[in-house]
């Protein structure tokens, strides 16, 4: 039985305290995200991405299937993300039943498989019989707040980062060359989706909040994990960078202002637009390590045209 | 997929609506009274909605009581009947009900003034007869008039309604043939406020449309609850004139 | 097309629609007129308001059960009528559970036997407790609980057990603590159970009675009600016996009812409270007391669903005027118990002043 983490009154009403006097606990300011650490693997599609204490790695892999009956042009894909205790001691093995947890998967789920950002159409190889079945594995190795976001970000990473075998088809017949043979074929990822995490924070009374004029709700983004353990309600924002709101989650919770939680967005969209040009640059970089001998290696001349 | 007109020229939705108007709103409260301590029945559109309020009272089990207030567990039945096509599977621990529950708690539990109840919980139990579109938004709705009935202290409605987006188009309320259609936002109002309790997107929304479709979902709730206190007002009416009888 | 029109400005209020929005009404969604305009009326003594809604922005009212505040504002916080005692405002919630009062006279089930005290469910928001210390065991009354005494707590009292009690005290959570140190508490048996609403039953001085056809009737303010065949002990406890106009034909198998005799010595009592008192065995019934009993049980569901306040006048009334169904469990089909509750209603307007209802005496 995992048992829950509780935070002590003195504690928290510290850290409400700070809030209250526009500090927080590790010195950033309230929209500030942490850095964000990407880092690949040696294979491809091997990702840890690491945000403060919370490190989530993701590995993506493909397989051939064999396409749903109702969908024959389509391909799978399936994101795995199960927690273990080894993330902590608030996770169970095996039962992904828990709020959070539920939460959690639905969100990734939502902002990136029903989103569309994989082209799974792209991913058909023969029509109602042979597919590609996409997965992507993502481990929850420590649990510092913000999972959700680093998630999101090791996903996306991963699937512009792997590439899958090219196959050749002749009739029924398919050939999967391995990377040695042929040069592996990069995933159809049609856009980036990004989460963005806020907590709220209630200053005053609930009367305050419910009647009051003031709005005085306190919103943080990408929250440690003491400032979770004592938010009073939580906004998820998926964007990407062509100014489209994929996904939003507010499950309850605080009641906050129609117009703040506008203002979020905003916010979110300056965040999302700044982590999709890391994610590409990180891209780029390997892409560029892995090929710095691909020039002299090369058997092909260079051609005149 | 056959085409369907789901907003035609002239301003006209599948159903005969313009864009800013609701679907048929009918709830009653006290449907069943010795069944539950508040109990409410809502039809919004085709959505059939029984909503059953137990407590407070005893948790079941003493480790579920906390010192400082009550607990609020919700639990959704969608019947195997309540689409077109009959569903095969339960639907009970799919990942998607279990997320409705969790949206539901969450929502209710920082309106319903759980401390006055410590040592209690409030169970809310949701029966989906039929459904077509909008769904969280009528269990919002069936739960915030059950909770009423059942005489729990809250600090104030929460109304429900949901939005789509069809092109530049915000349409009010959708049925399902909508809801497939195109991108959807549930949002839960707090009071006449402008307070979000509640705020659910699915699929794509250029962020330069989220506002305008947010006031007019807010505009919904607002009548939405309008359509609620008046039902509650008249009930309450009645059981006065019962009373000095 | 329309929706270009409406576009939201900002400003320090919030959204505004810079054209009006209007929903155009639709034959199924009627306009109702808008409400904003009593928004500033406060509401009156007796009127009824719903969760949110301002009672009154005077400061002057201290702030009483279903509301809640904001610096002057006062709000409901619970559907129900205003009510207004010197300076308290509160608002009376339409429906709600019981919540307990010292001195009440509830009828409860054992829900479980914990550390020297039994858990009762009285049908409030938490369970009742009933100490070990606060019940009459046999041997007597004024002896100490021993350790024995603690073993055998399920021989005297156990799970799914019905007795009538007394809220003794409150807890600082509103959670009560009954006692059934006298005659007429203790466990109940020879009869049946029945619950309607607890806002039907009116606080009063007394809640047992001796009806017509020899059944008394415990009216429990929790809206627990027991109704059983009179006994020995009803009748020599002094319970005032009703006697309508025709009650002594209704009472069919009467017995002497023997007035004066109030008093209960303390051998009686000692006698009393002896094993017999924790008995689960019923008393032979005959059939026709079962069939007075389930009569009334029928006629208090139809009063219940009426929603009529509960009293032993109009339990009495619906009783005679359920005489006229001859088939008992027709009472309880849907126009019989309309029917019976307007009987009930009439007979008391009918009877007017000379005989008051008591509804309104004890309010």
């Amino acid at each position: 039985m995992a048992k829950d983490i509780e935070i002590s009154v003195s504690q928290g009403r510290f850290l409400i305290e700070t809030l209250k006097q526009k500090v927080r606990l590790d010195g950033r300011r309230f929209d500030q995200m942490r850095d964000v650490d990407i880092e690949l693997g040696k294979d491809r599609g091997d990702v840890m991405v690491t945000m403060g204490k919370t490190r989530v790695h993701c590995r993506i892999s493909c397989e051939i299937a064999q396409p749903y009956e109702d969908r024959p042009f389509e391909g799978l894909f399936v994101i795995s993300t199960e927690t273990s205790p080894m993330a902590g001691p608030q996770f169970e093995n095996g039962n992904n039943t828990g709020e959070d947890e539920v939460l959690c998967s639905r969100i990734i789920e939502k902002a990136v498989r029903r989103s569309g950002a994989l082209d799974v159409e792209g991913l058909c190889i023969v029509a109602g019989s042979k597919c590609w079945a996409v997965r992507a594995d993502v481990h929850f190795l420590n649990c510092d707040g913000g999972f959700i976001d680093a998630s999101c970000i090791a996903v996306m990473t991963g699937l512009l980062h792997f590439k899958k075998p090219d196959v050749t088809v002749s009739g029924e017949r398919v050939t999967v060359h391995p990377p040695e043979e042929r040069e592996p074929v990069p995933l159809g990822v049609l856009h980036t989706p990004i989460c963005v995490t806020f907590s709220f924070f209630n200053p005053e009374d609930t009367e305050e909040n419910i009647k009051g004029e003031s709005n005085n709700e306190i919103s943080l983004i990408d929250a440690t994990l003491s400032e979770e353990l004592l938010r009073d309600g939580t906004l998820t924002i998926t964007l990407n960078k062509n100014r489209e709101v994929v996904q939003v989650s507010k499950a309850g919770g605080l009641p906050m202002d129609a117009l703040t939680l506008m203002d979020c967005c905003h916010k979110a969209y300056n965040i999302v637009e700044r982590l999709t040009d890391q994610v590409q640059r990180v891209i780029k970089e390997d892409e560029q390590t892995r090929n710095q001998y691909a020039a002299i290696l090369s058997s092909e001349n260079a051609r005149e045209s | 997929m056959s085409r369907l007109e789901i907003y035609s020229p002239e301003g006209l939705r599948l159903d005969g609506r313009r864009w800013n108007e609701l679907r048929r709103f009918e709830s009653s409260i006290n449907t069943h009274p010795d069944a539950a301590d508040g109990s409410s029945y809502l039809e919004q559109g085709n959505n059939k909605i029984i909503t059953l309020v137990t407590g407070p009272q005893e948790p079941r089990l003493r480790s579920q009581a906390s010192f400082s207030h009550a607990s609020v567990s919700v639990n959704l039945n969608i019947t195997k009947f309540s689409r077109m096509e009959r569903s095969k599977a339960s639907h009970r621990n799919e990942r998607r009900v279990l997320e409705m529950q969790t949206a539901l708690v969450r929502t209710f539990e920082k309106n319903v003034m759980l401390h006055l109840y410590p040592r209690t919980s409030i169970d809310i139990q949701v029966h989906v007869l039929q459904q077509d579109g909008g769904l969280m938004s009528s269990l919002i709705n069936g739960i915030t008039l059950a909770l009423i009935d059942a005489g729990i202290a809250m600090y104030d409605y929460i109304s429900s309604v949901s939005v789509g987006l069809y092109d530049t188009t915000p349409l009010l309320d959708m049925n399902s043939l909508e809801e497939n259609a195109m991108s959807s936002v549930t949002l839960a109002v707090v009071g006449k406020s402008e307070k979000l309790s509640l705020l659910l997107v699915e699929d794509k929304i250029p962020l330069d449309r989220f506002e305008s479709v947010l006031a007019i979902g807010i505009a919904g709730a607002h009548r939405v609850r309008e359509l609620m206190d008046k039902e509650l007002r008249r009930h309450g009416q009645k059981r006065l004139a019962n009373a000095s009888k | 097309m329309s929706a270009d029109i409406i576009t939201v400005v900002k400003r320090e209020a919030g959204l505004h629609f810079a054209n009006d929005l209007q929903f155009e009404s639709d034959s199924d969604v009627e306009m109702s007129e808008s409400e904003e305009s009593n928004e500033k009326r406060e509401a009156g003594e007796g009127s009824i308001v719903t969760p949110g809604e301002l009672v009154t922005d005077d400061p002057i009212w201290m702030r009483g059960h279903g509301t809640y505040f904001l610096e002057n504002q006062t709000f409901a916080s619970v559907a129900g009528t205003v009510s207004r005692v010197n300076r308290l405002l509160s608002v009376v919630p339409l429906r709600g559970r019981y919540s307990p009062e010292t001195g009440d006279h509830v009828i409860g089930r054992i829900a479980e036997i914990g550390n020297r005290r039994w858990r009762v469910d009285i049908g409030a928001k938490q369970h009742a407790v009933l100490m070990l210390g606060s019940v009459n065991l046999p041997g007597g009354v004024l002896r100490r609980k021993s350790e024995s005494d603690e073993l055998q707590m399920r021989n005297f009292l156990k799970e799914g057990d019905l007795l009538n009690a007394e809220v003794q005290s409150l807890y600082q959570d509103g959670s009560a603590s009954l006692h059934t140190r006298s005659l007429k508490y203790g466990k109940l048996r020879n009869g049946v159970f029945l619950q309607v609403p607890s806002a039907l039953i009116v606080r009063s001085k007394n809640h047992t009675h001796n009806l017509p056809g020899n059944v008394t009737i415990i009216l429990g303010v929790n809206g627990f009600v027991w109704l059983r065949k009179t006994s020995d002990v009803d009748l020599s406890s002094g319970q005032n016996t009703v006697t309508g106009k025709n009650a002594a034909t209704l009472s069919g198998a009467g017995r002497d009812y023997k007035p004066g005799n109030t008093s209960v010595s303390i051998t009686r009592l000692e006698e009393e409270s002896s094993w017999e008192i924790y008995s689960d065995k019923n008393d032979h019934i005959s059939s026709s007391s079962r069939k007075t009993i389930t009569r009334y049980s029928n006629v208090i569901k139809a009063l219940a669903h009426c929603e009529i306040g509960i009293t032993e006048t109009r339990v009495v009334a619906g009783y005679e005027a359920s005489m006229a169904y001859e088939n008992i469990s027709s009472l309880i089909e849907k126009d019989n118990m309309e029917a019976l509750g307007q009987d009930v209603l009439n007979s008391e307007k009918m009877r007017g002043n000379n005989q008051p209802a008591a509804f309104e005496t004890r309010a």
